[in-house]
């Protein structure tokens, strides 16, 4: 009869390592079951500091943990959320007053009053990217009582409003206490509080219990927020293929910008999930160095612009015909700053006219450098398009295909590139992107008609008239072809079916949400 | 002692490879992760506060010098030190390790062996086969049929991740099973391969013979005479899998997921968080040479006539 025995080294090894597996760090230990939405993103955030980085994923799950003072509604119309109502503004537009929203509390159990919200639009005016462009134009900022706020600008800026209610580069209002730089705590005032962070697990928030929703019908991202489950759970899945998987094996509530090739299998799944597309979710551009190189002359941009067509472009980028629209105009029919100033320059595709204006240019055969990516496959497919389409308008074409982060190191440089080629996420106030409207951005475009253009555009505070002057500035871009804006693009993701009051936007947001 | 040396030797040259390997791919973890309205002041700024704009050399002098006191680094994305960092993703890379190890072993070795005993025969022909088909097909594919299969039709184990924030251990291994079974399938090939090779080598000895030859049954022989002396080698095929796990990690991890060190390293590489991506390395080639080290001590237990 045989038996199994045990040395005493085997008995020590056996517990040592079981002691090391113990020893490490677990998961935090059940609480019972919760009403939770598992949330797959598209990969883990760089900070979750709303301010410190424009980054889509970082203001997609803290505005749930933060709010601005304004937001936008459905139809991307500026609307109050912390401050009590549009700002009252002096005649000459320099002076902007903001009533604050009484009885809203801070995560900490405090109200939130005035000092906060100075304290916090300072902190984005020396931190953010976009706080410190908006920096460049405010005189000062004071709290006028408990409740009220008072921006005093150098000169009429209109796009202050947009940009303070734009969920990426936020200008979330935090407790004043809790400022610091990097940020360590985040105490906002949102539907959801943070939690827990684990890098490359979850981001998890919770319920705000004491939450203080407005009375206005939920619109956009305005009006009344309600954490209808307890917990938010941000899952990093950065590869798209198994956000596709987890949102078909019902893994996931929510799978965040799927691939478009996936959408049949969505849609013949037999309702285990709802395939989501957000229209006009982003625009893809190229961006032109009008310092050096051969691009720097505006007859070979306007040549290269005569050669593109930018339909041609999206097809091989995007496939589907659902998910793009081949449109000069920046911004889509139905939006206030729609115009068709210029567009007779878009999707010319023509060769023969691209050849002229080069000869006009003095072109003798430089190669262009184009700077693209395969970080997204739609940047190397809608490239490898555009160098086909110059090669035969004569150009030639150096396709320096990199990684992102080597891309964004590059163009800095302007000895190393002529094109790049980038997108956005489609933002509501022009000023807001591509950065190139402002000053410095690679492409480092300057001239007198941009400055005159956007110069009108900027000081106007009517609405409407700044449709008109938005116009204008779309005719310059295509005049001076500092960058081209290929079209628009809709994104793809997905819902489970028991996910209920979900709205796709493009930074999608899980207040208001339930599950059935 | 001259094994200690050789050790912290391998340790420097790998020290040095990787610092120069990773400043020698272009890209800057600042505009990165400051994003596309930082301006360039912005990141001259946050360049300085994280001495990038140091020399290369300065650079590697001071990541030395923390090296030393056993520091290393602070990574520049997630605002935490390095080692803590790589402690917080130990638990999947070291289960998913484990658990492909024990699965690659359980398939290679008996698939070897018989392999090895019906040597020509069909059976063999089958087993080389498919340690032919394990060594070719890529861990990305596979994991992704292994998904669709048991995961979305089947609806037996999750896809992706590493369970819910309060998921119990086992909930945890369940998220293993299906990234390590790819790992482990994949890797049998090897020791199927090894073991083979290394009984037919034992089958045709002397003592084989004699032992067959005192009227001792064919398994008897093959697993108490023949394999206790094949086990040299396949143990150091073993060791070898392990270390090769951490690396194969690296694409496994990815595809379902997980939050291991492997998926940490693309993370990193993508977004040249240097700290991270120098510290990782360092750690894994530490690992490399440690498993080395410890089949090393193995062979002295497997085959006493063995010196070191």
């Amino acid at each position: 009869m045989s038996h199994i025995s045990f040395s005493r080294r085997q008995v020590l090894a056996w517990s040592a390592l079981a002691g090391g597996l113990s020893a490490m760090p677990l998961a935090s230990q059940a609480q019972g079951a919760k009403t939770a939405l598992n949330l797959a993103m598209v990969g883990e955030p760089q900070t979750l500091d709303p301010m410190a980085s424009s980054a889509d994923l970082v203001a997609t799950i803290m505005q749930h943990v933060y709010e601005p003072l304004y937001t936008f509604d459905a139809k991307w119309n500026v609307v109050p959320l912390l401050a009590e109502a549009l700002p009252t503004i002096s005649k000459d537009g320099l002076h902007y007053t903001i009533a604050i929203r009484k009885g809203v509390q801070l995560h900490s159990g405090r109200e939130l009053d005035s000092a906060d919200v100075v304290a916090s639009l300072k902190r984005w005016m020396d931190v953010s990217p976009r706080g410190k462009a908006v920096a460049k134009e405010v005189a000062d900022i004071t709290p006028k009582g408990t409740h009220a706020i008072e921006i005093v600008l150098r000169n009429a800026y209109a796009p202050l409003l947009p940009q303070l209610a734009l969920p990426s580069g936020m200008a979330a209002v935090m407790a004043r206490e809790s400022i610091a730089t990097p940020l360590k705590d985040f105490v906002g005032t949102g539907p959801f509080r943070f939690k827990e962070r684990r890098p490359d697990q979850y981001v998890l928030l919770t319920r705000f219990e004491h939450y203080a929703p407005r009375k206005e019908a939920a619109n956009g991202y305005g009006g009344a927020r309600e954490a209808a489950v307890e917990e938010l759970r941000f899952i990093p899945v950065p590869n798209a293929n198994t956000r596709v998987e987890g949102a078909l094996a019902g893994q996931f509530h929510y799978a965040d910008l799927l691939p478009i090739e996936s959408l049949p299998r969505l849609e013949k799944s037999g309702g285990k999930v709802v395939p989501v597309m957000t229209p006009s979710f982003g625009f893809p551009y190229l961006v032109f160095n009008t310092k050096e190189g051969v691009m720097s002359a505006l007859p070979l941009r306007r040549a290269v612009q005569a050669a593109l067509g930018e339909g041609e472009m999206l097809a091989a980028g995007f496939g589907d015909t659902r998910f793009f629209v081949p449109e000069g105009n920046h911004f889509p029919k139905g939006t206030p700053f729609y115009s068709d100033a210029g567009v007779a320059d878009y999707n010319e595709r023509n060769p023969g006219k691209a050849r002229t204006l080069a000869a006009q240019g003095g072109y003798k055969g430089e190669p262009i450098r184009v700077l693209t990516s395969r970080q997204y496959d739609f940047h190397y497919n809608m490239s490898l398009i555009m160098a086909e389409q110059l090669k035969r308008a004569g150009f030639k074409v150096d396709l320096n295909v990199v990684d992102w982060a080597t891309l964004v190191q590059r163009r800095n440089d302007p000895k190393l590139w002529d094109i790049y080629v980038t997108h956005s996420g489609l933002l509501p106030e022009p000023m807001l992107s591509p950065p190139q409207l402002g000053d410095g951005a690679p492409g480092w475009w300057s001239t007198p008609a941009k400055q005159a253009a956007l110069s009108a555009f900027n000081q106007e505070t009517v609405p409407a008239k700044r449709a008109t002057l938005w116009a204008k500035v779309q005719k310059v871009v295509f005049d001076e072809v500092p960058y081209i804006h290929v079209g628009t693009f809709n994104s793809l993701s997905a819902r489970a079916p028991s996910v209920q009051g979900y709205v796709a936007s493009t930074w999608p947001f899980f207040w208001n949400v339930k599950i059935k | 002692m001259s094994r200690l040396a050789g050790m912290l030797a391998v340790m420097a040259i790998v020290a040095v490879m990787v610092f120069v390997l990773t400043r020698a791919a272009s890209g800057d973890p600042v505009s990165v992760l400051l994003g596309d309205q930082a301006s360039a002041e912005d990141i001259a700024r946050v360049q300085r506060q994280y001495g990038l704009d140091k020399p290369l050399v300065l650079q590697f002098g001071y990541w030395v010098k923390e090296l030393v006191q056993g520091n290393l680094g602070q990574s520049i994305f997630l605002q935490r030190p390095v080692t803590q960092a790589l402690w917080e993703r130990a638990e999947p890379t070291t289960l998913l390790a484990l658990m492909a190890v024990l699965i690659a072993t359980c398939i290679g070795v008996p698939c070897g062996i018989v392999s090895a005993v019906f040597r020509g025969r069909a059976v063999d022909q089958f087993f080389t086969g498919l340690a032919m088909l394990g060594a070719s097909i890529p861990s990305f594919w596979l994991g992704l049929v292994l998904m669709q299969l048991f995961a979305v039709s089947l609806g037996w184990l999750p896809v992706s991740g590493y369970g819910d924030p309060d998921a119990s251990l086992i909930e945890r291994l369940r998220h293993l099973v299906l990234p390590a079974g790819v790992l482990g399938m994949l890797n049998s090939a090897l020791i199927i391969r090894f073991t083979r090779a290394a009984m037919l080598d034992v089958l045709d000895e002397d003592y084989v013979r004699t032992a067959r030859a005192k009227g001792l049954g064919e398994w008897p022989v093959v697993l108490k005479h023949a394999l206790r002396n094949a086990l040299v080698p396949i143990v150091t095929v073993v060791g070898l899998t392990v270390a090769l796990m951490i690396g194969g990690a690296v694409v496994t991890e990815t595809v379902f997921g997980l939050p291991g060190v492997g998926n940490l390293v693309v993370s990193a590489v993508l977004r040249r968080d240097y700290p991270v991506i120098q510290g990782a390395l360092l750690i894994v080639a530490m690992i490399y040479v440690v498993i080395n080290f410890l089949v090393d001590l193995l062979y002295l237990w497997v085959d006493p006539r063995v010196k070191l």
